[in-house]
């Protein structure tokens, strides 16, 4: 169409293909005029894709033997001119935005050669820098940076002033540009350093200051799990501190169980033996045949099998612990504990599901006379007959029970009054409907308890728990936990009268009890302590002396007066948690502390004590409050 | 030498001596309890302590955390100590005998 001026040539609809073309920089113009060059040269050319038929007539016409030379020398030179476009395809598609730009000039200039009639007067024609074109491969062309002469490839690099760079001109400029990149990472780094250097504050890996040289190489050897050939004659606690650094990253797989496996040791802990199959219990079980303790968490694959093998190759298993071990069927546990009963003196089980029912607990009492540990938690298939069997077991010092089936206070105080004694130990988590009497027989049986749990409940009243610790024969506790013991009721927020769970007197006489040696306090969620007792307790004259740590989590009457009074009263004080106490702010850490929990926006979940002791602490904080 | 010197010195297996401040080497307890002229030891006299067991370039490492770790005893954040992978299970089992 001619007559095509203006600035502004508007053109109709046009086909998806023709698009495409132009985008590519393919000029069908360009395409018909290189055909007709070539049909003007060499006459009889081979198939091809635009050849109108009176050329194919004339190519049938021509001697077949020429036809045949020159099919071949077409093609190879087809196939060269096609991997060029190829290439300058993928450099264009390297180039990005300027060079699109060029490209779209470049194709008006070629399209403009092809149809003189074409008259485009846009502005871009003067915004073409002139470029020589870049040689094909295979051809001779000066590097860039150094000038020398070198062979272009497809490989070949670009520089930066858009001509061709020598291989080794090429390969340092990626070696720079990845530098470049690496110097701009720190931004993401610096985020994942903050996390990490959080996270191993909570695990209690650092207080502060560097870490111990022990943790570092631990941690190294942790880092190139890969790589350990064998851990050489590392002495059996740290290799127990290795396996559970293992565990804990996940790499405890069968590659590197063999590292912790020697002949000469007597215990095998390994905290997540997911990964591990049969053959791996196996090869456990025949290279530590004098094992004395097995501790095997997470243990899902391993299987009759297994267990067999272990029954027949370790004689002198005296601890136990699996968890999770949920494809041991029913008869193996008997077998266990018949062949192996005699010598066990530590039984841990959890999260049993599939088997191990109240008979198994039976069959464990009658022969395992000399079990002084137990814990049995989450193992779904017992119930009131466990606790009746339990109660018969003679030398029983250390006992955790979490049973999910209903089970009666009276199995609960016969067991208590049977074993109460001996027992240094009681742990009863999630016995919701325990009430006033078991506590009671605890007061009445246990005069040798150094730890105790009463969690989860919602049955035993406060003035129960008072009358537990007042007049107690039994020495002060090391250890309290009475989490989550609190009424529950959605209609009744501030709690009944007569106060459920420990509450302000229950608490008062908790501490009046076991102050003086009382390491570890948990009262998370007993929300119903009162303020006024709780800075009658932490008032800052009372001292507590083996207080490491403590939790108040979800007791919402706590306010900052009492964490300045904890921090006061408790002079080993290594640990405070304090989540969900709002009426917590402004504290300030005195050295190697570690507050968790108390919410500041702008502060982390842990604050770490900065330098000054506790004294300077409490006086800022006091200063702050008035 | 003055009864309790500023410096001490400490010999690895392969005879190769570091000189150390006394204040960063009693960093383990190892070696305070080694040097502490109250025991009585050889090497409390001699300021001198002899590790038959660790050899001169985890001797090196273990000196330069003495300084890290007497450096940094208050800061909070610290970089890690680096070392090389290689010298990784020698100097664990040094780090596990000198209680650091």
């Amino acid at each position: 169409m001619s007559g095509r001026r203006g600035v502004n040539t508007v053109r109709g609809p046009q086909s998806a293909l023709t698009s495409f073309l132009a985008a590519n920089n393919i000029s069908a113009a360009q395409i018909a005029e290189d055909y007709r060059r070539r049909r003007a040269a060499d006459p009889g050319e081979g198939p091809s894709t635009a050849a109108p038929t009176q050329d194919q007539d004339e190519a049938l016409a021509a001697a077949a033997q020429a036809e045949e030379d020159e099919k071949k020398t077409k093609k190879r030179k087809r196939k060269e001119e096609d991997a060029i476009d190829e290439i300058k395809k993928a450099k264009k598609a390297k180039g990005g935005k300027a060079a699109d730009k060029k490209e779209k000039a470049n194709a008006k200039k070629k399209a403009k050669k092809a149809n003189p009639d074409l008259d485009d007067s846009d502005e871009e024609d003067y915004d073409i820098d002139y470029k020589k074109a870049k040689p094909a491969p295979g051809q001779f062309e000066h590097c860039e940076s150094c000038n020398k002469r070198f062979t272009v490839t497809p490989y070949s690099k670009e520089g930066p002033d858009g001509g061709l760079l020598c291989t080794p001109c090429g390969k340092e400029m990626t070696k720079d540009l990845k530098k470049e990149q690496k110097a701009l990472q720190p931004k993401a780094a610096a985020g994942k350093r903050r996390r990490k250097v959080e996270s191993e504050k909570l695990d209690g890996v650092s207080t502060g200051g560097a870490k111990s040289l022990v943790q570092l190489c631990l941690q190294r050897v942790a880092q190139h799990h890969d790589d350990v050939e064998e851990l050489g004659d590392l002495p059996p606690k740290l290799l127990e501190r290795l396996s559970e650094i293992f565990s804990k990253k996940r790499v405890m797989k069968p590659k590197t169980l063999p590292l912790f496996l020697r002949p000469d040791l007597d215990s095998v802990v390994v905290h997540d033996a997911a990964y591990l199959e049969e053959e791996d219990y196996l090869q456990m079980f025949s290279v530590v045949p004098n094992m004395k303790k097995l501790v095997l968490s997470n243990t899902c694959q391993l299987k009759d099998k297994s267990m067999d093998y272990m029954l027949e190759r370790c004689h002198e298993l005296r601890h136990i612990a699996l968890y999770a071990a949920n494809l041991v069927s029913e008869e193996m546990w008997h077998r266990l504990f018949r062949e192996a009963g005699a010598k066990l003196e530590v039984i841990k089980l959890k999260w049993l599901d599939a088997a191990f029912e109240d008979e198994a607990v039976r069959d464990m009492v009658n022969c395992c006379p000399n079990l002084e540990r137990l814990k049995l938690k989450l193992c779904r298939r017992i119930g009131q007959d466990s606790i009746d069997s339990i109660a018969e077991l003679p030398a029983l010092q250390h006992l955790t029970l979490h049973i999910g089936r209903e089970v009666s206070n009276d199995a609960l105080i016969n067991l208590i009054e049977k074993r109460g004694s001996l027992l240094e130990t009681l742990s009863l988590e999630k016995f919701l409907d325990a009430d006033d009497a078991v506590v009671e027989a605890i007061h009445d049986n246990c005069n040798r308890l150094s730890k105790l749990r009463l969690s989860e409940n919602d049955t035993i009243t406060d003035a129960g728990f008072t009358a537990l610790f007042d007049n107690w024969s039994n020495p002060p506790l090391t250890f309290a936990d009475f989490n989550s013991t609190r009424d529950v009721d959605n209609n009744n927020p501030t709690g009944p009268e007569e106060a459920v769970g420990l509450a302000s007197s229950g608490f008062a006489a908790l501490m009046a009890h076991s102050g003086p040696s009382l390491k570890h306090l948990d009262i998370a969620s007993c929300r119903f302590i009162e303020l006024s007792a709780f800075c009658d307790v932490f008032n800052g004259a009372q001292s507590y002396p083996a207080l490491e740590y403590i939790n108040i989590s979800f007791c919402n009457k706590v306010d900052t007066s009492v964490v300045a009074g904890i921090f006061q009263s408790c002079p080993k004080l290594k640990s405070l948690v304090a989540f969900g106490c709002f009426d917590v702010d402004n504290v300030v850490v005195p050295r190697s502390i570690a507050l968790i929990g108390v919410p500041r926006a702008q502060d982390a979940i842990i604050q770490q004590g900065m330098g000054i002791d506790v004294d300077e602490a409490v006086g800022r904080m006091v200063e702050v409050g008035a | 030498m003055a009864a309790t010197s500023d410096y001490v010195t400490l010999v690895s297996s392969d005879d190769y001596h570091f000189v150390v401040q006394r204040s960063s080497a009693c960093i383990s307890p190892a070696v305070k309890r080694m040097l502490d002229p109250m025991n009585g030891f050889l090497e409390a006299k001699t300021n001198t302590v002899r590790f038959d067991t660790i050899n001169a370039m985890v001797l090196e490492k273990v000196c330069e955390y003495f300084y890290y770790s007497e450096k940094n005893e208050s800061a909070r954040d610290v970089a890690d100590l680096d070392f090389p992978t290689e010298l990784c299970l020698e100097l664990l089992m040094a780090a596990d005998y000198l209680d650091i």
